[in-house]
């Protein structure tokens, strides 16, 4: 077996990277929330597409559950908006390539800062 | 032992420790967030020095090329000169020359201060002395060029433009450079899209210039778009750059089919159809992409073509917020 953490298994900073202009895509072609996204310093916005990725994957990170909730307070979250962000979560991850085992560890991952995310 | 240079001090990397955590034990307050490479906060430039390979993962070709790395996870072998980020200084400069390039744009010639360090495309903000007055200006011109060429708009009640009209003598101050509008060398095959609207231009020719003096050998188009022909302008010295570069092609785009400009009449490169369209259709996933110009234009067209799928690391956008309508 394996020792390698869930990140190196998805292939480290790397597959970040080729993910995260595919999970860009995704959540701003999704009229439901995309307005989240808009803005005029797109460069931004994708570092902190990345930040989350890096988030899922179980990557590198010193992001609190405090730092989660701070962020996100002033968008006022619906539950909903969370499950969309999970669904393309899931849809960046399968364009990948990566196995469904893989998928449900980053989507558990990402539901572990829902609470957070929502300011619950 | 490795010695890190930072707003003159001198200090000693300890093992294991990144420059972020050197710099802060040394009392240096530098934004940091994720403290692991990802959320960028802590950009730094290295002026000299080597930087790991590691600090520059993920961060866009023409940061790295201006020596920015993430501080929180570089860890490095030899000796580093750095700064913040975004290095800036004012100069005082001169007006040098002034000409009308149309109807409604202004070439503006300053003397290059010694010292300011710039890449073409970048843009300075111009300050009026006698009041503080400052505006943003794209640099058409090369770095080493004798004076830095400005394109400026003539807006009817325009506090700076009209000014600069009779400004030649004039003593200004320049404080810059800001932007990312830049040639990216090191990938001289790649297909390059310039297009802009109106004064758009001058970001765009200092892209190009830049990139035909590094000898860029993939195909170059640069569209210009403009409400008619009146308002292509620049055109004589475009022409000039293809005639030396058969890799260029030039497109001038027109709402309307009037105005009498600096383009000849039965010029074939001038098509009556929305520039967003023309780029829209040109556009392919290997290029590298500038957009400049109008901010609704910029914004828009480049969330189409990411969407569409080009990476953003390789857009260019510079939108040029007019001063009424920048927020507070």
């Amino acid at each position: 077996m394996s020792e390698q953490s869930l990140y190196e298994q998805l292939g480290g900073d790397p597959a970040v990277d080729a993910a995260v202009d595919i999970f860009y895509r995704k959540v701003l072609s999704d009229d439901e929330i995309s307005h989240y996204f808009e803005t005029t310093d797109m460069d931004a916005q994708r570092a902190k597409q990345k930040a989350f990725l890096t988030v899922a994957f179980g990557g590198p990170n010193r992001y609190s559950g405090k730092d989660m909730r701070a962020a996100h307070a002033r968008l006022k979250l619906k539950e909903s908006d969370f499950d969309r962000v999970m669904t393309h979560l899931g849809a960046t991850l399968k364009e990948l390539g990566v196995s469904d085992a893989l998928i449900g560890k980053a989507a558990s991952i990402a539901m572990s800062v829902k609470n957070d995310v929502l300011n619950r | 032992m490795t010695l890190i240079n930072y707003a003159g001090g001198r200090f000693e990397l300890l093992p294991d420790e990144s420059v972020l955590e050197c710099l802060e034990r040394a009392g240096h307050r530098i934004p940091s967030f994720c403290r692991a490479g990802v959320c960028q906060s802590c950009v730094l430039r290295a002026q000299s020095g080597d930087v790991p390979a590691v600090a520059q993962r993920g961060l866009k070709e023409s940061w790295k090329q201006r020596g920015l790395f993430l501080s929180c996870v570089c860890q490095p072998d030899t000796e580093l000169h750095l700064t913040p980020a975004e290095v800036t200084a004012e100069f005082e400069t001169r007006v040098v020359h002034v000409d009308r390039a149309s109807e409604n744009v202004l070439r503006v010639l300053l003397q290059r201060p010694e010292g300011l360090r710039f890449e073409a495309g970048q843009y300075l903000q111009l300050i009026r002395p006698a009041d503080g007055l400052m505006r943003p200006y794209s640099i058409a011109s090369l770095p080493e060029d004798s004076t830095i060429e400005l394109h400026v708009a003539l807006l009817a009640g325009g506090q700076m433009s009209q000014w600069l009209v009779g400004a030649l003598g004039s003593a200004v101050r320049v404080v810059g450079p800001f932007g990312d509008c830049v040639y990216v060398a090191g990938e001289q095959e790649r297909p390059l899209l310039l297009a802009g609207t109106g004064t758009g231009l001058a970001p765009l020719l200092g892209v190009l210039r830049a990139a035909l003096r590094a000898g860029h050998r993939g195909a170059i188009s640069l569209y210009h778009g403009a409400v008619n022909r009146a308002g292509l302008y620049c055109w004589n010295a475009l022409t000039g750059l293809q005639r030396e570069s058969s890799n260029l092609r030039l497109v001038g785009s027109v709402l309307r089919e009037d105005g009498v400009g600096s383009v000849p009449p039965e010029h074939p490169s001038i098509i009556v159809r929305p520039l967003e369209e023309l780029v829209l259709d040109a556009i392919t996933t290997e290029q590298r992409l500038y957009l400049c110009g109008h901010p609704e234009f910029v914004q828009r067209l480049r969330k189409k073509v990411f969407l569409a799928g080009l990476p953003l690391s390789r857009i260019h956008a510079d939108a040029f917020v007019a001063p009424a309508a920048r927020p507070a």
